[in-house]
């Protein structure tokens, strides 16, 4: 009876102290760091920020420059409507970060939601559904009348509502669900960028849509990562490939939930900013930009040299959690396609 | 006739198992979706950090009731590339090794995070960073010179109490035996205390780390009983007297005590908590020079034999330069718990043993002043060099 409880004691000490080991693949790779720190494993490595795997679901890259004008018809008056079709879920499971997988809540299947973009004194007509299974609403900036601001009239499960408004004013602004708790439908997702450009137009420029935002992954009310248009580190293991002494102008807008301050810094230039994209005259020339939460600014600037630039939080925390990127500078004066 | 009887007997205890193994089989097998309600946590535990040149090192273990995958590393909450051997999908009660690239920095705390792939973080801080220690000839020395120091030395100068215990008249005799129960009995609960705080800080919760020292302890208290009983009984036929099996018996507890000890001293070391482990290699030494006291006093009514003596502090003492080994090169919070709940149970047994010793010499009663006295004294002198440690 003694040797029986020595023997059970001994093996299931054994069991919890010896570690179990399982099938591991033995060729050994190096793994180089960021910081220049190599180490050699015989495992996997687990790396957001030099991430070169598959891409993941939702693609920041097109994402980028891609814009919804909506169906645009005329009306008898010869005004120019253009109609949207946003549907708002939020049973999702996305892949957010390489191997993170997150429940999104989504305006038409993504995180940030569409870039709706119209010209100043259209008439914008959103065909919105909820096929979620909370109540959900398109709350939009800008000037409308109080039965279209998308705050007191939910949409309830299933339910539809159209939004209708004159695209006014000219500039940069938001759109998210407006649904309480407002903190929660954001932090899931239910945002993105609405444009009104100005009759006459802006200068022509490489145009990019960068939606500052974070996931709240383990719901403590701190974001686990920042990023710029979600996928954290993605411009940094995907420089955005731009052209010197070409203008660059970057719609962008600060929806990050439980920090109240974000920012952005630009290397190797500097940029004029435009508060909310509303004025013709820059508010300043700087390399840095401090943003409150829904804040949206227009920033122009263009590249003297080529090469690798970054853009990131200077709040270095955000930085590190994935809110940084890369230009990366192509000379305008050379042929690229000769070289290939 | 016989044979069909015990065919009755092994049915009879083995029906309800059977029967067990059915409702199990309802509940949980192929096919029933009795039990698919509710939410299914994932968990992991961190159970180890370690900085090595450029590297931290993690050793986490997949503690929850799912498989998970380990998919991000962070360094102070600041996202970190990571290497995850032998690979990043952990079973149930699997472990696995993070590697972190990192240029680290002496004596700062860190705080080691790691998010799985439901986006959960788990963390766990480190107060001072200092290289983990690599076993070679000098450091195997430093760590035996300390198991040593705290283990051997003060035992030994204890043991040296041996002439004087002799020379006492048998109410003071009998002072100095309740003396030693005191120390020992204070010397149980404080390797529970201790057993009970590591668990709290290091061990996961799915080891149930009180119920665990609680099992320990009292499988530990039995087998020594029997064991130590039967020495006893056999003392009577042979040449070991009583007091001496008494005594060997009180070495032996006091051996896995210290062998416990050691691990939680070898593993200050380890860890980098120099201050706090010089301070806890004095008050260990003063503390453990009871312990020789408590070897000596049953022996003290025989002839001194030197040799004897020498064995007993030996038995006692040299565990501790094996666990200081052990605790330094690759510490096991769990084996420490283990260890030093089989030392508290070992002198749990001790007890016993001396106060059915000091029953018989004082006629069957305890209800004496000295004995009082003593135990409480032994409880008192113990606080006080706890302090120390």
């Amino acid at each position: 009876m003694l040797m029986i409880l020595i023997v059970v004691v001994s093996v299931s000490t054994l069991y919890f102290v010896i570690p179990a080991v399982s099938d591991a693949a033995v060729e050994p790779k190096t793994f180089l760091t960021h910081t220049g720190l190599a180490i050699q494993t015989t495992g996997d490595v687990i790396d957001p920020i030099g991430y070169t795997g598959e891409k993941l679901e939702f693609d920041p890259e097109s994402y980028l420059r891609d814009f919804d004008y909506g169906t645009v018809s005329e009306l008898k008056d010869g005004t120019i409507l253009r109609e949207f079709t946003i549907t708002a879920r939020d049973d999702q499971v996305m892949e957010v970060s390489p191997g993170v997988f997150y429940n999104v809540w989504t305006f038409n299947g993504s995180v940030p939601g569409p870039t709706i973009r119209a010209t100043e004194g259209d008439l914008v007509r959103v065909h919105f559904s909820n096929e979620g299974s909370k109540s959900h609403t398109m709350h939009f900036h800008g000037i409308h009348k109080a039965e279209m601001d998308g705050v007191f009239e939910n949409v309830g499960p299933g339910g539809k509502f159209t939004y209708e408004f004159l695209a006014e004013p000219v500039g940069l602004h938001l759109y998210h669900c407006h649904v309480h708790p407002v903190e929660e439908h954001i932090a899931h997702g239910l945002y993105g960028a609405y444009i009104i450009d100005p009759k006459e137009g802006r200068a022509p420029a490489d145009e990019l849509v960068f939606i500052l935002n974070g996931l709240d992954t383990d719901f403590d009310g701190e974001n686990n990562f920042y990023g710029a248009n979600t996928v954290p580190f993605y411009y940094q293991h995907h420089p955005i490939e731009i052209t010197t002494n070409e203008l660059i102008r970057a719609y962008v807008v600060n929806i990050l939930e439980f920090d109240p301050v974000n920012n952005f810094h630009l290397h190797g230039t500097l940029f004029h900013h435009y508060p909310a994209g509303t004025d013709t005259v820059p508010s300043g020339f700087n390399d840095m930009l401090t943003m409150s939460q829904g804040e949206r600014e227009i920033l122009e600037f263009e590249y003297k040299y080529p090469g690798l630039y970054m853009f990131h939080a200077h709040n270095t925390e955000f930085s590190e959690k994935g809110w940084v990127g890369s230009f990366l500078a192509k000379d305008s004066e050379k042929n690229y396609s000769d070289e290939n | 006739m016989a044979e069909f009887s015990n065919y009755k007997i092994a049915l009879s205890a083995i029906g309800p198992l059977i029967l067990l193994a059915i409702v199990i089989a309802f509940l949980m097998g192929p096919g029933t979706n009795f039990l698919e309600f509710g939410l299914v946590l994932p968990e992991i535990h961190i159970e180890q950090i370690s900085f090595v040149d450029n590297e931290i090192q993690v050793i986490v273990r997949n503690t929850g009731p799912i498989d998970v995958n380990i998919v991000v590393a962070d360094v102070n909450d600041r996202i970190q590339p990571a290497a995850i051997e032998p690979d990043n999908h952990l079973t149930k009660f699997e472990t696995a090794l993070i590697r972190i690239p990192y240029d680290w920095n002496e004596g700062q705390p860190y705080n080691i995070g790691l998010t799985i792939d439901d986006g959960t973080r788990f963390e766990k801080s480190v107060d001072a960073a200092s290289l983990k220690l690599e076993a070679n000839t000098e450091l195997i020395g430093y760590l035996g010179l300390i198991g040593f120091l705290i283990g051997i030395v003060p035992i030994m100068i204890g043991l040296l109490w041996f002439s004087f215990i002799q020379k006492l008249g048998s109410s003071k005799y009998q002072f100095f035996l309740a003396f030693t129960v005191g120390l020992l009995l204070f010397l149980a609960f404080d390797a529970i205390e201790e057993a009970s705080e590591i668990s709290q800080r290091h061990l996961s919760d799915i080891f149930n780390g009180q119920l665990l020292i609680m099992t320990v302890v009292i499988l530990s208290f039995l087998i020594l009983f029997s064991i130590g009983s039967s020495l006893v009984k056999k003392s009577q036929f042979s040449k070991i007297s009583k007091p001496l099996a008494i005594s060997l018996m009180i070495a032996v507890g006091i051996g896995f005590h210290n062998f416990g000890e050691g691990l939680a001293v070898g593993a200050a070391i380890a860890f980098g908590q120099v201050a706090l482990s010089t301070f806890l290699i004095v008050g260990f030494a003063i503390h453990n020079t009871t312990e020789g006291f408590a070897i000596a006093a049953p022996m003290a009514r025989t002839k001194a034999m030197i040799l004897r003596l020498v064995c007993l502090g030996l038995i006692a003492g040299t565990p501790a330069i094996f666990g200081t080994w052990i605790g330094g090169f690759s510490y096991s919070p769990f084996a420490t718990v283990v260890f030093l709940s089989i030392g508290a149970g070992a002198i749990f047994q001790v007890v016993v043993s001396i106060i059915q010793y000091i029953r018989e010499e004082n006629e069957n009663t305890l209800s004496n002043t000295s004995i009082i006295l003593g135990i409480g004294l032994g409880l008192i002198v113990m606080y006080l060099t706890s302090i120390l440690v």
